[in-house]
């Protein structure tokens, strides 16, 4: 059952073509009053049903070299709690765009995006970055994980500013999930690319997150490290987060609950 | 301990990391700041060192106030009035009365011009380094340092001064820096073996130069309002001059200092500059996983901060141990540096190391900070 429409601003529908670039396409909150709009879920016990993270006609616009690019057009997006699906498409097709969207890290041009049923849209960097703290995981293709920190550390950085005794417990806690137990105290270039990519998973899980994105995430990896990476984020899945992973990999299908396709920014499937 | 210690600080924990990434760097950009520091604390300390070598050789007369007559004004001598009124106002400064004149000294066989002193109690302004000074001076002769090692005499012998014999009743020690009353070439005689009334100068002795000071002027005010009738020659305000002087010369010092310190700070800012550059994506990756923008500013000021107080600390141990030398060297007591001015030094440039690398690190913090994560994450 989908939840009451949350009341949404006119200026967020139609801005101006080209009042969003790159560079500068952090909204602060009008005023210093918050800018969320908090959507009422249809009722409390029905929680379940509001999809984790939701886009309504989300469109996204880049001005480059003065060319102005529409990444997405339009893209209408539910994804529900303990979910996995692909996001396929060509190069270019506006993937990671999207990916950004739904992680918080980017705001779109037009259109909507819900949290649990909450409007984010026009949340201050500020908020956003609490939000995607609270509630999103990253998994990147090139793992990024800090050269200078052991992997126990790496996994650590997302709760290090808590001051939260049990971070350290709960870092090694994951690291044995992803059978990494026995490299705790590695620096992340003493691992191999598959283990790399379990230190970010773990990473991404340590917040407790409900939704975990990933961004290629065995674009660097063989065939068989890249199955087991897939086969960790099946655990995850089971555990009740939500996975969208953006991939070329045809191996992802093979996993998911199901693919949809992106082409020239818009969802096709 | 140390992990507690990181644990506890998050922000130096990854700083710390950062910075030995790139050791040599890191340690470059502090070296910047260890020289400026350096600079600031050792001239600041050489300019106490010099300014304590002066002082301390005119420190002897530093109190004294000579009151002459006004030969301009045609006065020739100082009257026995004169000398009350000087008494009076004078405090609790020593007031000994001067005759003088220049005449042959003879202890046989060597015979020498030199000056005479009439003084009745030349033991409030003069120590004898052999023999003694009575007080008051009745009989006897006090011989200055120079003159006796010149003429061989030492207490006991008999000198003949202008045709009249005395007995050397002791040596004066030898006084330094410069004076119009300087015994160290004359002889002291009692004032009763002057024909003459009235005296050549009055000198007072006061217990500091700001005291001395206070002398001087009350001595003007009494003696000098209805015309001018003394001239009172105060050492303390040479003194002052001097250290007018001093002063110039450690700002002047303190601001190459400040320039080296400046150019640290700019090593510093582009040393950060290039970390932040090259750490784009990591960055990002922090915006990523939940670091608010001022999570990420700590971090990177830390970084800037730590170099700072790095460099400062070693820069002030290091100015310690130039300092030490430098006070050998002038003052011959090494421990000297150990004094409030220049501790005041060494703090100063401490602080001011470390607010030179906050305030240079904040411009790359801050870019980095406000980079848009997506553009750091871009492949």
């Amino acid at each position: 059952m989908p939840p009451a429409d949350p009341p949404v601003r006119d200026d967020e529908r139609s801005p101006a073509p080209d009042e969003q670039s790159p560079a500068t396409d952090e909204r602060s909150a009008p005023g210093g009053k918050s800018a969320v709009t908090p959507t009422e879920p249809s009722s409390p016990g029905d929680e379940s049903a509001v999809p984790v993270l939701e886009t309504r006609g989300v469109g996204k616009r880049y001005e480059t070299g003065g060319e102005a690019v529409e990444a997405l057009k339009d893209v209408d997006f539910s994804l529900a709690a303990g979910e996995f699906v692909a996001v396929m498409g060509p190069s270019g097709s506006g993937k990671t765009t999207l990916l950004n969207v739904l992680g918080l890290l980017d705001v779109p041009t037009t259109g909507t995006v819900l949290l649990r049923g909450r409007d984010v849209t026009s949340l201050s960097d500020r908020e956003r970055t609490t939000a995607r703290k609270r509630t999103i995981g990253f998994v990147f293709q090139n793992f990024y994980l800090i050269p200078t920190l052991s992997a126990r550390e790496n996994v650590e950085i997302p709760r290090l500013f808590d001051r939260d005794p049990s971070t350290r417990a709960d870092a090694e806690a994951l690291l044995r999930r992803v059978g990494l137990d026995d490299r705790l105290e590695f620096r992340p270039d003493e691992l191999s690319g598959g283990q790399k990519q379990r230190v970010a998973i773990a990473r991404s899980l340590v917040n407790d997150p409900s939704i975990l994105l990933a961004d290629e995430p065995t674009g660097n990896l063989d065939r068989k490290t890249g199955r087991q990476i897939l086969e960790e984020f099946d655990r995850v899945r089971d555990r009740g987060v939500a996975v969208v992973a953006v991939t070329h990999d045809p191996l992802v299908d093979e996993y998911t609950d199901r693919t949809v396709e992106l082409v020239d920014g818009e969802l096709t499937r | 301990m140390r992990r507690g210690f990181g644990r506890r600080f998050p922000a130096l924990l990854m700083a710390r990391r950062n910075l030995r990434r790139t050791t040599l760097r890191s340690v470059l950009a502090a070296l910047g700041i260890v020289i400026g520091v350096v600079a600031i604390a050792s001239l600041g300390m050489v300019g106490t060192a010099i300014q304590q070598t002066a002082t301390t050789t005119l420190g002897d007369i530093g109190n004294e106030v000579v009151v002459s007559p006004a030969f301009q004004a045609g006065v020739g001598r100082l009257t026995d009035r004169d000398v009350r009124e000087i008494e009076r106002v004078a405090g609790n400064s020593a007031v000994v009365p001067v005759k003088s004149t220049r005449a042959s000294v003879r202890f046989d066989p060597q015979q020498e011009l030199a000056t005479i002193y009439g003084m009745r109690n030349p033991g409030d302004i003069y120590t004898a380094s052999d023999g003694r000074i009575p007080d008051p001076l009745r009989s006897g002769a006090l011989v200055g340092a120079d003159l006796a090692e010149r003429l061989g005499v030492r207490p006991g012998n008999t000198i003949t001064v202008a045709g009249d014999s005395y007995r050397v009743v002791g040596v004066l020690a030898t006084q330094s820096g410069f004076s119009p009353v300087n015994p160290n070439s004359a002889v002291v005689l009692p004032q009763t073996a002057f024909r003459s009334t009235g005296y050549s100068q009055v000198v007072l002795t006061a217990e500091s130069g700001r005291a001395a000071n206070q002398t001087a002027m009350a001595v003007r005010a009494a003696l000098n309002d209805r015309g001018q009738r003394v001239e009172i020659f105060e050492f303390a305000s040479i003194t002052r001059q001097i250290d007018e002087f001093f002063g110039l010369l450690n700002v002047f010092l303190l601001g190459i200092g400040f320039i080296s310190l400046f150019v640290a700070g700019v090593a510093i800012l582009n040393v950060m500059l290039m970390s932040t550059v090259e750490r784009r994506e990591e960055i990002g990756v922090l915006r990523a996983v939940g670091y608010q923008r001022t999570e990420v500013l700590r971090i990177l000021l830390t970084e800037a901060m730590l170099l700072g107080v790095t460099g400062g600390v070693v820069g002030a141990l290091a100015s310690v141990l130039v300092g030490m030398a430098l006070n050998w060297i002038a003052l011959g007591d090494p421990l000297f540096v150990f004094q409030p001015r220049n501790v005041g030094f060494l703090l100063l440039a401490l602080v001011v190391g470390v607010v030179v690398s906050a305030a240079s690190g904040l411009y790359p913090a801050w870019r980095a900070a406000n980079a848009n994560p997506v553009d750091a994450l871009r492949k």
